[in-house]
């Protein structure tokens, strides 16, 4: 364990006789932007919130560099929370809200402002220190909230869906900012997002969970490419999933008899013959056969129902006798991807991944 | 304007400005403007024409016990009555009554009434009474006729010890008003932050049923608690603190402290209301904010509740300081004339008793500059516009 690791050991949350968060541990490395990623109401904020101080966990405990964090509350913690709405204070100005925490720490005015000042240029709103937050823009709040936790000098930073509120434009230009401020801090960054795009974009490592439940922790690349549940296949990135049962079995690789004919993939766990499995493969690993493919792992004979032009990629649906297929192809230009009728399509068995059948992300 | 025609139509519109202008003239213009005119209003034989003015009042009572009493006689013996309301209490007749017959009210009533003696003196006494009545109706009419004009005399003869009364109440009202602010503000954020479920309950609890009870009847109450033999002395007593068998009962009733404690009841609800409501818009996650950032409790009410309360707080200070500077039954009641008097009752006084309105105008009107003075002063010191209070 490093300096200021965030170790769960076992947390859990009850309201009554509801768990909103199950027996969970979690370790959180210093220095780390690490994302929970999940569906609305599966138990993120309130995991924040046992972080953070201001829920007691039902059990288990929560460590910060190695102190143990029960009965401290969210005033005395190495913390920083910030709210999904931001939570900024309207009748104070721009730089009195970022010097807050430290006007409660007892800090002069002098060089509180000082403090303000350099803060306010870390996150580029030099000269807005006087207004007041709503005469800023949603980006420009969005910084003041950065600014106002971070001049706390808190060992981890808490951040609640900060950009859910703000356009599409403007969340992805404050991705690129918050990953940049982090960078530039060295901050522990506990980023709560339900937006996997955004999970995949900033964090170092990502927990996805679902119904309170961690189901995996990983790098973006681990949870895209080896998702380790059903649930996490199909809540990143999308899929195109076979079902079936496994007949046969061997080195790391399994079959399953689908409805289009048996399919080979990476298998997940330990899964024997007969056992029912689901497989995986997502849209942009799936190819069209044309002749020259050397032998692949799988086949699947199938009829171009629609073509929809996504920008950089195309969105082929195809039909295999009942079984949908969707297949994502670069937009090489000149329309050499336009085609129709009967077509073959591959995909290779380390792309695909087989598990055993289990619960789905709902759309 | 041409937007309502737009929109309502000429009738409708023709309506509502008619109805908008009867308003503004009987509900503000006339009544002040007739006070302030009163005010202004000086008799130049103010003393006289008061002392007659008091005289006739009072011949006219006694002519009305007197025809009371013969009507009882003509209905033959009854049985007893009490002592009509209206008789002068004995202490109140002047020497320069003319009746020579006035008899303590006590004789009004009573069960010689059948005596045809009693009968002929009181039917003298009552001829000589009207003749007296048309005298000085006479003698009014003189001394009225000597004219009146506008001066400030009204304000100028304030006596010192009425302007004493004057500050003394102001000075009160802002006691009252700083007590119920400090008693309202933990209740109002209690409240406004419990959560959704439980609130209603509190507030219906705790404030909407004691204020379905009269206001006059809330304050008896208050006495039944603070008399000598009340509640609060018998708890005391039950804590063994003091003995009210050896008579140790303390005296709360008649104390300043009473009376604030009634009127700080009394007006509670104005002032919770208005805090309730401004705390309920303030943003729960802004005191989490607070909090998180490392602010004390103290300093979180300081720098984030208060600051936003501030339009609620300045509607309650100034409805409860404009209620308890005007409030005369918790003073009357409470305080039993040993209280030093509230400016509401010299202004009582002033119109019923000195039967001087003029002066009485003046005073309300003094109170009232007084009350708007305030009110402006709460607003700049509260840095608040007529907007957010209206808000
Ligand atoms: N104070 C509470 N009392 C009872 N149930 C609660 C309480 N707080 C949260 N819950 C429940 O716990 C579950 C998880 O809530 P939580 O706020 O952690 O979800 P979330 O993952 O943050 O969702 P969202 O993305 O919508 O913010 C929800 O089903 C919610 O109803
Ligand atoms: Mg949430």
């Amino acid at each position: 364990m490093r300096g200021n690791d965030v170790v769960l050991s076992d947390v859990s949350m009850r309201f009554g006789d509801f768990t909103a968060v199950h027996p969970t541990d979690l370790t959180v490395r210093e220095g780390e932007f690490f994302s929970i990623l999940g569906p609305s109401g599966c138990g993120k904020t309130t995991i924040l919130r046992m972080i953070s101080g201001f829920l007691d966990p039902s059990s288990g405990g929560i460590a910060i560099g190695g102190v143990p964090m029960a009965g401290l509350g969210p005033n005395r913690r190495p913390t920083a929370l910030i709210f999904q709405n931001l939570a900024l204070f309207p009748l104070m100005t721009v730089w009195e809200n970022v010097a807050f925490g430290l006007e409660a720490r007892g800090v002069p005015i002098v060089e509180r402002k000082r403090r303000a000042s350099e803060l306010l240029s870390l996150v580029a709103l030099d000269d807005q220190g006087h207004k007041k937050p709503t005469e800023l823009s949603g980006g420009q709040r969005q910084r003041v909230a950065v600014a106002r936790a971070l001049a706390v000098e808190p060992a981890v930073l808490l951040l609640d869906e900060p950009l859910s509120a703000l356009d599409l434009k403007l969340r992805q230009h404050m991705r690129a900012e918050l990953k940049d401020i982090q960078r530039r801090t060295g901050v522990t960054f506990i980023y709560i997002t339900h937006d996997q795009g955004e999970a995949l974009t900033m964090s170092d490592r990502i927990a996805v969970m679902n119904q309170g439940r961690v189901q995996q922790v990983g790098t973006g690349d681990e949870i895209y490419d080896r998702p380790a549940t059903p649930f996490v296949a199909t809540f990143v990135g999308e899929q195109n999933v076979f079902q079936g049962r496994v007949t046969a079995t061997n080195d790391g690789q399994a079959v399953v008899d689908t409805a289009v004919g048996p399919l080979r993939g990476t298998s997940q766990g330990t899964l024997s013959i007969g056992d029912e499995a689901l497989l995986f493969v997502r849209p942009e690993r799936v190819s069209l056969m044309n002749g020259a493919t050397a032998s692949p792992d799988n086949r699947i004979d199938a009829e171009v129902e629609r073509r929809d032009l996504e920008g950089s990629f195309v969105n082929l649906h195809l039909r295999a006798g009942n079984h949908p297929i969707s297949v994502h192809l670069t937009n090489a230009g000149s329309g050499r991807d336009v085609v129709s009728g009967g077509q073959r399509v591959s995909f290779q068995a380390d792309d695909a991944v087989v598990m055993r059948a289990g619960e789905f992300a709902r759309e | 304007m041409s937007d309502l025609i737009r929109i309502y139509g000429k009738s409708l519109t023709t309506i509502f400005l008619g109805l908008t202008a009867l308003w503004i003239v009987a509900l503000i213009v006339v009544p002040q403007l007739r006070m302030i005119e009163r005010a202004f209003v000086v008799d130049r034989y103010s003393d006289e024409a008061a002392r007659v003015g008091v005289e006739i009042n009072r011949s006219y009572t006694r002519v009305f016990t007197i025809d009371q009493e013969l009507d009882r006689a003509a209905a033959g013996p009854t049985a007893p009555t009490a002592p009509s309301p209206f008789s002068p209490s004995p202490s109140s007749a002047k020497p320069s009554t003319p009746s020579a017959f006035a008899t303590p009210s006590a004789s009004s009533g009573g069960a010689v009434s059948t005596d045809p003696d009693r009968t002929a003196t009181l039917k003298a006494e009552k001829a000589e009474l009207q003749a007296r009545i048309a005298e000085l109706e006479v003698r009014e009419k003189e001394v009225k006729a000597g004219g009146t004009g506008y001066a400030l005399g009204n304000f100028t003869s304030m006596s010192a010890i009425h302007a004493k009364i004057f500050l003394s109440t102001l000075m009160y009202a802002l006691c009252v008003t700083i007590l119920a602010f400090l008693a309202c503000y933990p209740v109002a954020y209690a409240v406004a932050t419990s959560r959704s479920s439980e609130r209603v309950a509190l507030l219906m609890l705790g404030l909407v049923i004691p204020y379905a009870i009269n206001e006059l009847l809330r304050i008896f109450s208050w006495i039944m608690i603070l008399e000598k033999h009340g509640v609060l002395n018998r708890l005391l007593d039950s804590l063994g603190l003091i003995d009210l068998a050896a008579g140790e009962g303390m005296r709360f009733v008649a104390s300043n402290g009473a009376v604030f404690a009634v009127m700080v009841y009394a007006y509670i609800l104005f002032m919770v209301f208005p805090i309730y409501n401004t705390i309920e818009t303030l943003d729960r996650n802004q005191i989490e904010a607070a909090r998180d950032l490392g602010a004390s409790t103290w300093r979180i009410h300081w720098r984030v509740v208060l600051p936003h309360a501030k339009p609620g707080i300045a509607v309650g200070a100034v409805m409860t300081f404009m209620l308890s500077a005007g409030s005369i039954a918790a003073p009357e009641i409470v305080g039993r004339g040993l209280h030093p008097d509230w400016f509401s009752q010299v202004i009582y006084q002033r119109f019923f008793e000195s039967n001087n309105w003029n002066q009485g105008s003046a005073y309300a009107l003094v109170l009232l500059v007084a009350c708007v003075v305030f009110v402006l002063g709460v607003m700049g010191l509260f840095k608040v516009g007529i907007r957010d209070i209206a808000k």
